[in-house]
């Protein structure tokens, strides 16, 4: 038995030894969020993060990868909420047939995870292994550099909110007046 | 976390139609949970492999299936004794005799892949050595893989069609050969336009299911036009069209090549009823979607122009000759596009242009993005440039002079009405600074490198009655009582946002916010018909029934509300979520309310609102090419900015400004999605897109060999967009989605001859080919003027 930790979820799989990421992927586990255009690694259409690298799935042997984390698209969303690079494709309309799209997203979430302010060569030397025959491109972009700016204040935020939720604590066990808990709330 | 890009989270959109809504399939899109046929997979399902011709033209003399059958695993195998050797075609209606393919050939093979049989087993390991185990036995046949070869007498022949030559079209107006007697200067061009391939990243897949008791047959599939799809299945199945349901879910990209019922589709639905009712899937790799589904014409341009001394436009013939593969396809309708979209673009009474489209013993030409457009924008759009370099005008110039206006009917009838082109030339031409950079030898000249500027022109239809005498299309609104609204529409969104700008549509015309629509589209069991995704149709035509069916519902609802508070129903209006009374200017009530008041004790009246469109045209003779082709038109001006590399040959595209008269934009970020992805296909084709073939087989089936654009090297875009309110359109909107594809070969052509003297010809553009030029120059650093090469 082969064991995957595919979006921090454990499976135990019974593989004959040469099926590829993908194969397991679509075929064994029906995460068909990941697609494939070639099968061949020209498209980047089934490209996965593996430790955080994003890495082509149809020329991966899933017996390889005991102990790595896989991660797809279906575990990008935290619940009902969208990861901020999904967020910024949609509202920056980088989807139009959207097969290449779970593809692009994660080589776009490897990249901004390493390099959040990439610069625009950045951005097209990471996306260049995927390719998209419906939007030319300049959409793309210009989601993954919102995401980018989305994932650095997000974490800027966070800080703030964590400093804020300390204070709290502190202030809270001190005491304090209804008026003083209102704006604290804020 | 949970942060908003954009701030689009939880956004209502009232008065939806001309804003950037989000697209109605996105967060599923993104998240991977949209369903394409792709995605697929029922139990007991079937893998389905087609069995194909190794040879490009060969008889078949026996298919001995015996070892196969006896495979383990193996259900079902059927060859043409399994049909009725029914042919069919895609433009039954205007070319009966083009009507050339069969789902399973019975006697001969025409083409390197040509389907003469399928088989289903329980995977597709199985279903791979079943194909191997089939024995057929052939007879070579001599084959033709050239196109002006094909036409040569005594040439193999392929079909019973004489000199190979499938459709012959001439289009003829006025009397060009005086014209051109009469003209001040006459030049003559001849052009390539190479072979190219769709490539839509889903590959062609689908499911099909016969419920052989019921006899119904259901096929899932990645189409662009589930009705012509149904239309050809029963056709040929002989099964009655209510008998078959075809089924689109999302689809991975069409660009042309899923307009019609492939051999696969049927296959999958005969092998289904062979294996007692199981699910037959069908999915093509990539080697086999390159090779085997459908490609786009090459063509030979030949046109001679003749002008006045103040340049305008006298009289043009012509010959194209365009390499259709081995069978017709869409390959009429493609030649009538090629030839006479120029009548859209430029004033011209003399006209003679006579279209061939040839077998050849190579994968079947068909219907791609631009359908003809694209080859013809090339010759026509180079031809105008070095026309207005022989009189020594300026290109802007000399298109101002002879472009069409509005509230025209041009020589073969069509009716323009409006008509932004003028605007779109001079929008780009001004953001583009053209005035500056055009002709100028000391712009950013650089070392090797030169800068130079080109544009080009186009207009496109927005609809063609191509396969029946109607080209209607119909939607339902239904309104429930929880205050959902379903869109019901028969249009298929293959990618493009059609879903989303119906929606947009739909919502505005009933009053309601856009995120109440629940789209259904693309069944041809349940939503109403619609001929398909192509000719930049959808939103004109599909949108007018959308319309429509808005409007209906909408006014469902105001009757009833007449009719409890006595008022006018005439003073009524449901606008933005509020019922108001016009007259008094005051809110009744808002849509929820409304809502109760109609699904009350008293009235329960179901909402739904109903809409069909059919529009306005003429029949087009295609004896002459007269005719009123489409219901409205649409125009486009592009300028590319290119940067060439006088030591390497290299070409950098800098920028492409495009200015578009769409009518209205109902989607502006989507119409901005469409322009861009139709220059990156555009540049593509222009460079690196070339589908070769060694003895009628592709030789470059992937996307190592054959090379779309990648994000590298992706140049900026600029779009503009000219609003014209076609009062025919819903909200005056146009179709697009093809028109900026047209000319922008032939802009980067134009820019590059600007900026470093040389004229290619012929498609696509290498470095070898400016090297090759530019090696004829006498000093390729001084000079400016032009050495042409032709092919």
């Amino acid at each position: 038995m082969t064991k995957l930790t595919i979006n921090n979820k454990e499976y135990s799989l019974d593989l004959k030894g040469h099926e590829t990421l993908l194969e397991v992927l679509r075929d064994h586990l029906s995460l068909t969020g990941t697609k494939t255009a070639c099968e061949e690694s020209e498209c980047g259409t089934c490209t996965v993060n593996i430790n955080g690298k994003s890495v082509l799935s149809c020329i991966t042997l899933a017996a390889d990868l005991e102990g790595e984390e896989v991660t797809t698209i279906e575990g990008l969303a935290d619940e009902d909420t969208l990861h901020p690079v999904q967020q910024a494709f949609v509202d920056y309309g980088a989807v139009q047939c959207g097969f290449c799209i779970p593809g692009m997203i994660m080589s776009a979430k490897a990249l901004l995870d390493k390099n959040p302010n990439p610069t625009q060569e950045d951005i097209e030397y990471a996306l260049d292994g995927n390719i998209c025959r419906c939007a030319g491109y300049p959409k793309i972009f210009d989601a993954v550099r919102k995401a980018g700016e989305c994932l650095q204040n997000g974490t800027a935020n966070a800080k703030v909110n964590s400093e804020k939720k300390e204070k709290f604590k502190s202030t809270m066990a001190k005491g304090l007046t209804y008026e003083e808990f209102l704006k604290l709330k804020e | 976390m949970s942060i908003s890009t954009n701030s689009s989270e939880n956004r209502i959109n009232l008065n939806p139609v001309g804003k950037s809504v989000p697209r109605i399939d996105g967060k599923g899109i993104v998240t991977g949970q949209t369903k394409y046929v792709f995605d697929v997979s029922f139990p007991n399902m079937l893998i389905g492999k087609m069995i194909r011709s190794p040879y490009p033209h060969a008889r078949i003399l026996k298919i001995d299936t015996t070892k196969a059958q006896q495979l383990a695993g193996v259900h079902a195998i059927i060859t043409a004794k399994d049909t009725y050797n029914i042919k069919y075609g895609s433009n039954e209606y205007f070319f009966p005799h083009t009507v050339d393919q069969m789902a399973l050939e019975a006697e001969k093979v025409r083409y390197i892949g040509d389907e003469i049989g399928a088989v289903a087993a329980v995977d597709e390991e199985t279903a791979l050595k079943a194909l191997e185990l089939i024995d057929v036995e052939y007879e070579q046949l001599p084959f033709v893989t050239d196109v002006l070869e094909a036409m040569k007498p005594g040439a193999p022949q392929i079909h019973d069609a004489m000199n190979n030559i499938g459709v012959i079209l001439p289009v003829n107006f006025g009397n060009p050969q005086r014209a051109l007697k009469e003209s001040f200067h006459v030049r003559e061009d001849k052009f390539y336009a190479s072979a190219a391939a769709m490539a839509a990243l889903e590959p062609h897949v689908c499911v099909g299911q016969w419920e052989t008791f019921s006899n119904k047959i259901t096929l899932w599939a990645s189409s662009q036009a589930p009705f012509k799809c149904r239309e050809a299945l029963a056709k040929t199945l002989k099964m009655d069209l209510n008998d078959v349901r075809v089924i689109k879910l999302a689809v991975g990209g069409g660009f042309g090549g899923k307009l019609e019922m492939l051999p696969m589709d049927f296959a999958a639905c005969l092998l289904s009823k062979k294996a007692g009712g199981l699910p037959v899937k069908i999915c093509y790799n990539r080697e086999e979607e390159f090779s085997f589904s459908r490609r786009k014409h090459a063509m030979y341009y030949k046109v001679k122009t003749g002008v006045t001394k103040e340049g305008l436009l006298t009289a043009m013939t012509g010959e194209v000759i365009a390499d259709g593969g081995a069978y017709c396809s869409y390959g009429p309708t493609v030649m009538a596009a090629a030839i006479m979209r120029i009548f859209m673009v430029y004033k011209i009474q003399h006209f003679r242009i006579n279209g061939y489209r040839v077998y050849t013993n190579t994968p079947i030409s068909g219907a791609m993005r631009g359908f003809g457009g694209v080859q013809s924008g090339f010759a026509i759009e180079s031809h105008m440039d070095l026309l207005a370099k022989d009189l020594g005008l300026d290109p802007i110039e000399f298109r101002l002079k002879n472009i069409t206006t509005p509230n025209m009917v041009t020589v073969n009838k069509m009716i323009l009405t409006t008509n932004g082109l003028k605007e779109c030339i001079e929008k780009a031409s001004a953001a583009a600074d053209w005035t500056n950079k055009h002709g100028n030898k000391n712009y950013h000249k650089t070392g090797n490198l030169r800068r130079g500027i080109g544009i080009g022109i186009a207009a496109d239809v927005m609809g063609s009655k191509m396969y029946k005498s109607h080209e209607s299309a119909g939607a339902i609104v239904k309104v429930e009582e929880d205050g959902s609204v379903y869109l019901f529409t028969g249009a298929a969104d293959t990618g493009q946002g059609s879903n989303t700008a119906l929606s947009q549509i739909a919502a505005h015309a009933l009053g309601v916010k856009y995120e109440r629509i629940k789209c259904k589209a693309g069944d041809t069991e349940i939503t109403p018909f619609d001929t398909g995704s192509f000719a930049s149709r959808v939103t004109f035509i599909s949108g007018n029934a959308a319309l429509r069916a808005g409007q209906d519902a909408k006014m469902q609802i105001l009757e009833i509300i007449a009719q409890e508070y006595k008022v006018n129903i005439a003073d009524l209006d449901l606008v933005a979520e509020e019922v108001r009374n016009t007259k008094t200017n005051t809110v009744l009530m808002n849509f929820d309310k409304a809502l109760e008041l109609c699904y009350s004790f008293n009235y329960g009246k179901q909402i739904i609102g109903r809409g069909s469109y059919n529009p306005k045209t003429t029949p087009i003779d295609f004896r002459t090419g007269e005719g009123n082709v489409s219901g409205s038109y649409g125009f486009e001006a592009q300028i590319a900015e290119v940067e060439v590399n006088i030591e390497t040959g290299e070409v950098r595209v800098l920028k492409i400004w495009d200015a578009h008269d769409i009518g209205k934009a109902i989607n502006p970020q989507s119409v901005e999605a469409q322009i861009e992805g139709s220059l990156a296909m555009g540049i593509g084709y222009t460079f690196t897109e070339d589908l070769r073939f060694k003895n009628g087989r592709v030789v470059n089936p992937n996307f190592a060999n054959y090379r779309v654009p990648r994000s590298i090297g992706t140049p900026q875009m600029h779009s503009i967009l000219i609003e014209t309110n076609d009062p025919e359109g819903p909200f005056g909107a146009k179709g697009m989605g093809e028109a900026s594809l047209l000319p922008t070969s032939a802009a980067i052509a134009n820019a590059i001859e600007d900026a470093c003297g040389v004229r290619i010809k012929d498609l696509p553009i290498t470095p070898a080919k400016i090297i090759a030029a530019l090696a004829t120059l006498n000093d390729p650093l001084s000079t400016h003027s032009s050495k042409e090469i032709s092919q």
